[in-house]
């Protein structure tokens, strides 16, 4: 019988050779087409846009070397400054309200029981619309004629306010963001809040703690690691404002919503400076990456 | 309640005890509304928006600036769906986004799953690398990498096509950890016994990693629909024909950059709104399970 036959040393390397290269392949080959797409669509353009950021032009022609020009012009460009200005302003304002807000909408659905489902979807329910269609949901809102805010500002007697105006404009994009977010970050803290072992309340309460303590000390200890990594995905996305001000106010007036994606769009789109808007995309790119690995490593800091 | 002989308590202890219990009754109960009601203005707060633009889509634009408004149309204008739906090319958007979205969703379902089962259970060489490699790509914004993606898009003659729309967003790393995570808790047994049988490893994958993961693949399934479903700046970027426009893109371009027929944005967003809430009615549960399971992607 060949089982019975006993391999010599050499045979028994080869075959177990070919048997890893086998199964090697094999798991390279499940891999393929995501690293297929994974070189071609975020390796290739992360190096390209550096690339692009030390030249002129691109999109029409072909592209001319023109060393740091792009990145001192977006250094010591006002508007540049500005759109990151803003955009940092702009989740000033947004972040911290939708998070207090959908924490405390989280801490009374998990109170209640009865309708619960229906309340939960109701809430959800904004977070399905695309953000076009909820920045073109909320001219509705806004709108100085027939939108339902100044129809509210019209009963309670005072004259109609223009919500897209100067000094208006940025803190009515960050409540459309906020009115759609809520819905997503309710659910996620509520997700959050029924998976804290309820032992803790019960002693809490044996304690004599009330809701405020428990709260304060049960409560917002244990979310921790949950609203640091929260804050990362929040200023991910939040950095990358763009859709409602395309349709609401393309960065006006002048340039108080001016966010940095909107810039890295017309310069590259409608400027014509692909090199200006590669230099600021690669700008974003870096704030982004330092900001997410400062939070990751005060969330390791913290366990 | 831990009173053990409440009858030999004095008669006036046990009123106290009593109108205590009825007090923090009272107080429990007080505090109950007082969250039912916040909940519900919560909910019309979320939903208003949505019931004005049903009802404004229902009236003439020439009507929209009556004052005080008419919330319930009466007699109810049905010009504005009409247009859109026989003058635009709305169900051409519709259809596009149907194709786009389809197309990522199943072609996602397959590559992620295919990579998950290697990184869950398979063994090869650079494993951890590549899985850290994968991990760091989470922090690129698809927004900074939009110029050369453009460009390399065009360079491959894909501009206004089908696959222009779906390649570059089948680069996503997030439901390759999903399946990843769910894999790895399957129990090894199977595949063991499995390949004893001498099953291949596509076999294994195909027949029996597959079956047992569905719920994971509905979450994923819904996740990468709804993801492509509110897709805006890509397709944007990469079509200009009225044609090969989706949805979100179409109803963007029904906002003139002077005048707007709002009668006909507020049909738009009712229509674009219908399939995905009558979808949300039916599988709720899933909808939050797949936003959810996008955004941990630890």
């Amino acid at each position: 019988m060949q089982s019975a036959r006993r391999l010599s040393e050499a045979e028994h390397e080869r075959l177990r050779r070919r048997y890893n290269w086998h199964r090697y392949r094999t798991a390279y080959l499940f891999l393929l087409p995501n690293l297929i797409l994974f070189a071609l669509f975020l390796v290739l353009p992360f190096f390209w846009v550096l690339y692009l950021s030390f030249h002129e032009g691109g999109i029409l022609g072909a592209p001319r070397f023109v060393g740091l020009k792009n990145w001192s012009f977006i250094l010591g460009d006002k508007i540049a400054r500005q759109t990151v200005l803003n955009t940092l302003l702009y989740m000033l304002l947004a972040i911290p309200s939708v998070f207090l807000i959908s924490l405390g909408l989280a801490l009374l659905l998990k109170r209640i029981v009865r309708g619960s489902a229906t309340i939960r979807a109701a809430i959800y329910f904004p977070t399905l619309s695309p953000i076009v269609l909820a920045a073109l949901l909320w001219i509705f809102v806004i709108h100085p004629d027939f939108g339902i805010l100044n129809f509210f500002v019209r009963a309670l007697g005072f004259a109609p306010i223009n919500w897209l105006g100067t000094g208006t404009a940025l803190p009515t994009i960050a409540m459309l963001e906020v009115w759609r977010g809520i819905g997503f970050w309710t659910m996620l803290f509520l997700a959050a809040l029924l998976s804290l072992p309820q032992e803790l309340y019960d002693a809490a309460m044996i304690d004599g703690a009330g809701p405020w303590a428990q709260f304060r000390h049960v409560t917002l200890p244990l979310l921790r690691p949950t609203l640091i990594f929260a804050f990362i995905m929040a200023t991910i996305w939040n950095f990358q404002l763009f859709d409602s001000v395309y349709i609401l106010t393309d960065g006006g007036p002048q340039y108080q919503t001016a966010t940095v994606v909107w810039y890295i769009y017309k310069n590259t789109f409608q400027f014509d400076k692909p090199g200006v808007g590669a230099a600021m995309s690669f700008l974003m790119l870096l704030i982004i990456m330092i900001m997410s690995l400062v939070q990751l490593a005060a969330l390791r800091g913290r366990r | 309640m831990a009173v053990p002989h409440p009858q030999v308590r004095p008669a006036s202890v046990r009123l106290e005890i009593e109108q205590a219990e009825r007090r923090s009754r009272r107080r429990r109960a007080l505090r109950l509304v007082l969250s039912y009601a916040l909940l519900l203005l919560a909910c019309a707060v979320a939903i208003f928006p949505f019931f004005y633009i049903l009802s404004l889509s229902f009236k003439q634009s020439t009507a929209l600036v009556t004052y005080p408004p008419q919330w319930i149309p009466n007699p109810p204008y049905y010009g504005n769906y009409t247009t859109l739906l026989f003058e635009k090319p709305f169900l051409r958007w519709g259809l596009n986004t149907l194709i786009v979205a389809g197309s990522v969703t199943l072609i996602k379902l397959l590559i992620d799953t295919m990579a998950g089962y290697a990184f869950a259970k398979l063994e090869f060489p650079f494993k951890e690398q590549l899985f850290l490699f994968i991990l760091a790509t989470m922090m690129i914004p698809f927004a900074a990498t939009l110029i050369p993606t453009f460009l390399i898009v065009r360079e491959l003659k894909l501009q206004n096509s089908y696959l222009g729309l779906i390649l570059p967003a089948l680069a996503s790393p997030i439901g390759i950890f999903m399946m990843r995570q769910f894999i790895e808790s399957l129990p090894t047994d199977l595949e063991n016994a499995a390949r004893m049988d001498g099953c291949s490893e596509f076999a294994i994958y195909w027949r029996i990693i597959l079956p047992l993961i569905q719920p994971a693949l509905v979450v994923l399934g819904i996740f990468t629909f709804m993801t492509q479903w509110t897709a805006f700046v890509w397709p944007l970027v990469i079509t200009n024909t009225d044609e090969m426009r989706v949805l979100t893109v179409g109803l963007a371009s029904l906002k003139g950059q002077w005048v707007t027929d709002w009668g006909l944005v507020a049909a738009g967003s009712v229509l674009i709104m219908l399939p995905i809430t009558i979808l949300f009615i039916f599988f709720q549960r899933y909808f939050i399970a797949a936003s959810l399971a996008g955004a941990i992607k630890e």
